[in-house]
């Protein structure tokens, strides 16, 4: 007979997959929170209008809306590419209008970011791709090595990893840059129409695999435009429309239901 | 960057090397010609030996002359002679019973402006007969003198800035190629300072190899490009030699500094805003 193991925390699952330390968290303190958030272009747009965002650690949330509604916008507030006209955005318990630009990219770790075009570099190994998220944050080569080979396998692109992004399927390249997006262990993995170019199958697998990564305790924020993987989920669902926030509501699905 | 970069560099390295050896000879033969500039003394048949040399010995003590030199009767009259045969014309002295030519002093000045001071001075002095009048004739050479210093000086300035841009466009062309590359940097959370370094680098060298490459070049064709140039102003005491070593620190340092430059701009455009 064997012993069961021991019910653990969920943060300690990340942990031991992703082989980082984390601290334990005690009160729980939102990832993410927008307050207020207002956004206008130079040219006089308004591309966000007083959004209100909490979201929670481990939390899985789709944010739906039609093109031109917001949610690029909301997505460079996050990483910083823009900042709000008004409001606050805090990410990890730090305001980003208030961070010093020198703070800026160790703030970027702590978000791993997968787009629709992929955004690999075609002259590197998926190996190679997966390292240079760590390289260019200065990680030394002896942990480099298990980190890429972990993620590598939570992925499942073990046997492709000396291949370059031209010899894989769309859905091994947005492994690939699932995998890069997580090997700096962050606390949020935002995801910009992940399953964009891909066919349905394959953006089942890619779901499948972010749900998974949702499950070892990150937290995921996905936009996208597919209904049915979002019908079907019954995740939190944020939706924007001119900039503002229409509908937050858990379980829900892409379109209203009443 | 590396190939096209290159030879773009080398090209314009070429370019700037070339002005800047032309306004070099073009400086040097305005001043060979400047020093052509003589202010010379006729002196009195009956001066003495220790008069002349008084004379000659405050002439040299004035600052604004370079070097005095004494041309007595006989010597004056060798001249002559030696001119006249040069020019195939027959020897009319021949048929004086004395030298009809007057002892000089021949000054060269530091200066050729300060003709005036020193032709005073001369004057002053009893035993000078007569000071030859060269005000206008000055005059004229060091207006042209003048005109194609500045005009050198302005052309190798255009030179540069075209230069200047030429790289600078070309480095950001290559660095524009790798836009795609700098954005993942700054998405996985690069420092500036980590996404600047090897663009930065790349440029220096890109720079350094331009640069030797052009160095090459110039000291393969200088011989060949010196003699002719010499043949060509047989003239002018044009010596390429003594050029080198500010060429070389012109060339080094333009390649270097605009290829950091260049490539620090480029990159400048796409880092955290």
């Amino acid at each position: 007979m064997t012993i069961a193991p021991a019910q653990r925390p969920v943060r300690s699952i990340r942990s031991r997959v992703l082989g980082q330390r984390h601290d334990q968290a005690k009160p729980e303190r939102p990832v993410l929170v927008l307050h207020d958030v207002t956004k206008e272009y130079p040219n006089g747009k308004l591309a966000l209008r007083e959004v209100d965002l909490v979201i929670p650690e481990g939390d899985f949330v789709f944010l739906v809306g039609p093109s031109g509604a917001g949610k690029s916008t909301l997505i460079k507030l996050l990483i910083r590419d823009e900042l709000p006209t008004r409001g606050e955005v805090v990410l990890d318990g730090q305001d980003l209008a208030h961070l010093p630009r020198r703070q800026v990219p160790r703030m970027r770790r702590k978000i791993g970011i997968i787009f629709q075009d992929f955004k690999l570099l075609p002259t590197k190994t998926v190996w190679e791709n997966v390292a240079f998220a760590l390289e260019v944050t200065g990680t030394s080569r002896s942990r480099i090595r298990p980190a890429v080979d972990r993620v590598l396998a939570l992925v499942g692109l073990t046997e492709q990893a000396q291949q370059v992004p031209s010899q894989l399927s769309g859905g091994e390249q947005q492994r690939t840059a699932i995998a890069r997006a997580l090997v700096h262990d962050p606390r949020l993995i935002i995801a910009d129409e992940p399953t964009g170019n891909l066919d349905p199958l394959i953006s089942w697998e890619i779901l499948q695999l972010l749900l998974r990564i949702n499950e070892l305790g990150v937290t995921v924020m996905m936009a996208t435009h597919n209904a049915q993987v979002v019908t079907a989920l019954r995740k939190r669902v944020v939706a924007l429309e001119e900039g503002r926030i229409i509908r937050d509501e858990v379980g829900g699905a892409y379109h209203r239901e009443d | 960057m590396s190939l096209a970069a290159t030879a773009t560099m080398v090209l314009m390295l070429l370019l700037l090397a070339g002005f800047w050896i032309i306004q070099t000879g073009l400086l040097a033969g305005l001043q060979f010609t400047e020093q052509k500039v003589e202010v010379v003394g006729y002196l009195q048949t009956t001066a003495t030996a220790n008069q002349i040399a008084t004379l000659q010995a405050e002439i040299a003590a004035m600052p604004e002359v370079a070097n005095v030199a004494y041309v007595d009767r006989d010597t004056a009259l060798e001249r002559f002679r030696a001119s006249m045969a040069a020019q195939g014309r027959e020897d009319l002295t021949q048929y004086l019973d004395s030298n009809p030519l007057y002892g000089s002093l021949e000054v060269k000045l530091v200066d050729p402006t300060n003709f005036g001071t020193v032709g005073d001075a001369l004057r002053a002095d009893p035993i000078v007969r007569n000071v030859i009048n060269i005000e206008d004739l000055v005059e004229r050479v060091l207006t042209v003198t003048n005109v194609l210093r500045t005009a050198g000086t302005v052309v190798l300035v255009i030179v540069g800035i075209i230069v200047l841009f030429i790289i600078v466009n070309t480095i950001r062309l290559a660095v524009v190629a790798r836009a795609e590359e700098i954005e993942i940097m700054r998405l996985v959370g690069a420092s500036d300072a980590f996404i600047r370094w090897p663009f930065v680098f790349e440029g220096a060298m890109v720079g350094l190899f331009g640069s030797l490459l052009t160095l090459g070049i110039l000291a393969a064709v200088a011989d060949p490009i010196s003699g002719f140039m010499a043949d060509f102003f047989r003239v002018l005491p044009l010596q390429f030699g003594s050029l080198t070593r500010d060429l070389v620190a012109l060339v080094l340092g333009a390649g270097v500094g605009l290829g950091v430059l260049g490539s620090w701009l480029s990159v400048r455009t796409y880092l955290i805003r």
